[in-house]
């Protein structure tokens, strides 16, 4: 039996799988055999033991050898020992019982005189952490902690007792003061040490839920007496003191720097009371780092965006936001792939706290679209949706149509996920009788039509069906049957179904418009349907528009060839062995021989179609929370110098909490005055069926519609039906402080009685949208000025 | 902060070098992701960036010269860009050690690999040594101990 080098040449040198397998199993039985001998010399069985780790790294099996493994561990010779830790931690793992048996050896050897066996043993432990060794061993952990001033072993404990946290938090109360006592001693302590003490204190703050006892605040308070120690760590890294042994490519330990950056981001975010008076210390250190990092390598650019991770994260000063939004950016422009990674998907978190900001950086993500890398791209297509607004849809849109245009087979789903969006978007926006909103439908479908589902597909049929202007209408129609029948120089593949059931909708549905107009002929029109029907017999999809395109044009011409010819079309499928297709085909059928009048109507042109908004409306079983209350202590809430105490108490219930604070809370608008003078000759507004209500009084009924709801914003409508005659009409309304409020125009300020306004609001952020709405207006004469607050609450998640 | 799921070191003809598992993964599991990964990341061009989304984490991976160095990381508390700086600091921890090292080196050393491995990353996949310096000192260290007790045998 060979040499384990001559093992690794034969596996290499073998030509087929077939020959490597079967030297693989040969050499696998052979160990397997060797192992069971005891009297094996104790060189043989290491080389065995190297073997069974070349196995594993080939992926075969080895469990035969755990035994073997921990026996060598037993063994006093170092070799053994060192081999046979290596093994332990890469043949097992802590879901084996096999573990209990290296419970009295690992005891052993973290008492070891040898510090480079004590430290096989942690590593060991660290990896191998089952419940029931963290409860024997932790004891021996902590005496390294407690007595060793060897670095090298010190560093180790405090990850293990860090793992040791995980698996059992009441271990807390026995390792937390090493954080402490680690950083405040006399001699500075290595880096290895910090990143221990780092994730020992990461650990703790981890372990806070599943903690019993009630010294956690004790706990907790003395972690945070640590942070200026943090804080002068990552100061003293940055500054100019040059350390070779730390220094990577310019940036001094960045491991270490992000670590203490997160570990103080986990302190703050766990303690934002306690360390609030920390927090003015925080900015001018993160600006520090932030200018010290500036350079352009990598390592920099690893801290800075840590920095601008703990600036959103901990939603600190708008300076600094400013200066994360602009790190962000400056990453984007750049040219290393990685940061531009990392900063689109930051910046998609950043986008509810700062639209504005994000905003002003479209140029760079739009450009990120066209990027060859499907991670970068996708990311830029998520950020180009969630900053798209009212004033910037049209470009973006545009973009994102050029965009889809580069993209290649391999990326359907994120061509699908586009193109629903846009349509989602049409929709929402109510832009489906816009010129521009259609031809966009039409270059998409004529792109990507292919990977367009059959419910979208209903979408865009239901918009040209819906197009007022019907000039236009019929342009769109032309223009789409002209690519079709090959009549212009435009071209579709005849991969893209989408395209050939919406030209099979289109000749069926507007076929008398179209001859009416003499742009085409009957015949072209029916020998279209009947070269699809016989070139796509095996696609059911184009099979079922084709047969209704059939019956529709059939009582659209006069032709009687083409009307027979139609009829065989029909009766071509009446023994389909699809059995959709067949049931159509034979329905259709008899549709198709009623008398001329009676088929007029049943296939007479598709009245405007009303779409239901799919996620706007809560099922009728869900009433929304309708909430009066008493207007007083609400105005107060309402009031933007109310003092900030509610914000503390959580007691008060949520409505207290959310309108706690000023800076960030209610954002108000005043609409009344801008509008005012447009008077109510504007004033045409029907309040939908589907819209909700949400109060009534005397002088005015509200009534609130969701129009859409989407990952980070949801539009909203609150109509406003007047039953007495109001003037001077202000809205004002406020979301909890998670959430940000955006008011639209107000459509009307004076009401007659019966009329209504409409009042549209965009609100962005997490949870389910609450709203407090205060309206204050004037009615009779003499005028009274009245007001009326109550809240709003959606069933639907943000 | 750093918290690597696993450490995978793929050729350039998908064959699996080393692998280091830090979370708990059934062989299953493991099998599957170092199949799909390889695949993944060998059809990546170069100037690609090098994180990619899988299943429900991230993965960071980094080419040098004929190997690919491939990281799982979770998806919201890890720094991608330092996930790159943690491959490098292993891989030039190996280039000293093996002084130039190359995938032939990795693949018949790979205790070694192993070796230097363990001392930079501990428990479950955080770092536990910065300084080259420093792993370098103790692998040779424990390499040189291994040798006395050789010699202390041959002695006695």
């Amino acid at each position: 039996m060979g040499s384990l080098r001559s093992f690794i040449k034969d596996v290499r040198a073998a030509k087929t799988l077939a020959e490597e397998r079967s030297i693989v199993t040969k050499e696998s039985a052979r160990i397997r055999t060797k192992l069971k001998d005891d009297h094996l010399p104790q060189e043989k069985r290491r080389k065995n033991i190297h073997k069974l780790l070349y196995l594993h790294i080939l992926g075969e099996k080895t469990h035969f050898a755990q035994v073997e493994c921990i026996n060598l561990i037993a063994s006093e010779d170092f070799r053994d020992k060192r081999l046979g830790y290596l093994a332990a931690m890469i043949l097992l793992d802590e879901n084996q019982e096999i573990l209990t048996l290296l419970t009295n050896m690992l005891n052993n050897d973290l008492n070891h005189p040898n510090r480079y066996v004590v430290s096989l043993a942690l590593s060991t432990l660290g990896s191998l952490m089952s419940p029931e060794l963290a409860r024997d061993l932790y004891s021996d952990v902590e005496n390294i902690l407690a007595h060793s001033k060897d670095d090298f072993l010190v560093k180790k404990a405090l990850q293990c007792a860090a793992k040791l946290i995980q698996r059992d938090a009441s271990l807390v109360e026995v390792f937390h003061s090493y954080i402490s006592s680690r950083l405040v001693s006399n001699q500075p302590s290595s880096h290895g040490v910090l990143l221990g003490v780092a994730k020992l204190c990461q650990a703790t703050i981890a372990a806070k839920e599943m903690y019993e006892y009630d010294n956690y605040p004790e706990i907790l308070q003395s972690m945070i007496q640590s942070v200026p120690e943090f804080f002068a760590l990552l100061q003293d890294m940055n500054s100019t003191n040059f350390n070779p042994e730390h220094d990577v490519a310019g940036t001094c330990d960045p491991f270490l720097q992000v670590e203490l950056l997160y570990t103080i981001r986990l302190l703050f975010e766990l303690a934002p009371h306690e360390t609030e008076s920390y927090k003015d210390k925080l900015n001018d250190l993160l600006t520090k780092i932030a200018t010290n990092s500036d350079g352009t390598k990598n390592s920099a650019h690893a801290v800075l965006y840590e920095c601008v991770r703990t600036i959103f994260a901990l939603q600190l000063d708008q300076s600094l936001k400013v200066l994360g939004v602009n790190v962000l950016a400056k990453f984007l422009s750049g040219k290393d792939n990685n940061t531009k990674y990392v900063a689109l998907n930051t910046l998609l978190h950043v986008v509810p706290q700062e639209p504005q900001a994000v905003q002003k950086h479209r140029k760079f993500i739009s450009k990120c679209l066209f990027d060859p890398d499907i991670s970068i791209k996708t990311r830029a297509v998520e950020l180009t949706f969630a900053i798209l607004n009212n004033s910037n849809i049209k470009e973006l849109i545009e973009e994102l149509i050029a965009f889809l245009k580069l993209t290649s087979e391999d990326e359907k789903d994120l061509v699908a996920y586009v193109v629903e969006h846009i349509i989602g978007l049409f929709e929402q926006y109510k832009l489906g009788n816009e010129k521009w909103a259609l031809e966009a439908t039409v270059n998409m479908l004529m792109i990507v039509g292919e990977h367009i589902s059959l419910e979208k597909l209903s979408d865009i049929l239901i918009m040209i069906n819906n197009a007022q202007d019907l000039n236009h209408k019929v342009q769109i129609i032309r223009r789409i049957l002209d690519i079709s029948f090959a009549k212009s120089e435009e071209s579709v593949s005849s991969a893209n179904v989408g395209w050939k059931l919406v030209s099979a909708w289109c000749v069926g549905e507007y076929g008398d418009t179209l001859l009416e107009n003499n742009i085409y002929l009957d015949t072209e029109l029916t020998e279209y349907l009947r070269t699809l029907d016989g070139l796509y017999s095996d696609d059911y999809r184009i099979t079922g528009y084709v047969l209704t395109a059939a019956l529709k044009l059939s009582s659209r011409l006069q032709n009687p060839s083409c009307i027979e010819e139609l009829r065989q079309i029909i009766k071509g499928h009446t023994k389909d062995t699809n059995l959709m297709i067949q049931t159509k085909s034979v329905q259709y059928a008899i549709l198709f021989n009623l008398p001329a009048k009676e088929k007029h109507d049943i296939l007479g042109a598709m009245p405007l179609f009303e779409k239901k908004a799919k996620n706007g409306v809560p099922a009728a079983g869900s009433k929304p929370e309708v909430k009066r209350q008493e207007p007083d202590l609400l105005l107060e809430l309402l009031d933007d110098d109310y003092p900030k105490k509610n914000t503390a108490s959580n007691t008060a219930g949520s409505l207290l909490d959310i309108f706690g604070s000023a800076p960030q809370g209610p954002a108000e608008t005043e609409n009344g005055k801008d509008s005012e003078s447009l008077g109510p000759s504007q004033n045409s507004v029907t309040i939908p069926e589907d819209a909700l209500e949400a109060f009534q009084s005397t002088d005015l009924d509200v009534h609130m519609k969701l129009k859409s709801i989407d990952d980070y914003e949801a539009h909203v409508e609150m109509f406003i039906h007047a039953n007495a005659s109001i003037n001077s009409l202000q809205v004002l309304a406020a979301v909890s402080k998670s959430k940000k409020l955006t008011l639209g125009n107000l459509s009307a300020t004076t009401l007659a009685p019966g009329e209504n306004c409409c009042q549209e609001m965009k609100i962005t952020g997490g949870g389910k949208p609450k709203l407090r709405i205060k309206l204050t207006f004037n009615t009779g004469s003499p005028s009274i000025t009245t007001t009326e607050q109550f809240d709003y609450k959606f069933e639907q998640k943000l | 902060m750093t918290q690597i799921k696993y450490m995978l070191l793929v050729s350039r003809q998908g064959k699996v070098r080393l692998m280091r598992w830090y979370s708990a993964y059934d062989s299953k599991e493991r099998s599957k992701i170092s199949r799909e990964l390889a695949t993944m990341v060998l059809a990546r061009k170069a100037k690609m960036c090098n994180i990619l989304e899988y299943q429900d984490h991230k993965v960071v991976y980094k080419r040098y010269a004929s190997l690919y160095f491939i990281c799982g990381i979770s998806s919201d508390s890890d720094n991608e860009l330092l996930t790159l700086e943690v491959i490098h600091r292993y891989v030039e921890a190996m280039d000293s050690y093996f002084n130039n090292v190359c995938e032939l080196d990795i693949i018949f050393n790979f205790t070694k690999a192993y070796e230097i491995l363990n001392e930079v990353l501990v428990c479950d996949g955080s770092m536990t040594e910065t300084s080259k310096q420093a792993i370098l000192r103790s692998v040779m260290t424990m390499d040189s101990l291994e040798t006395s007790d050789n010699l202390d045998q041959v002695l006695s």
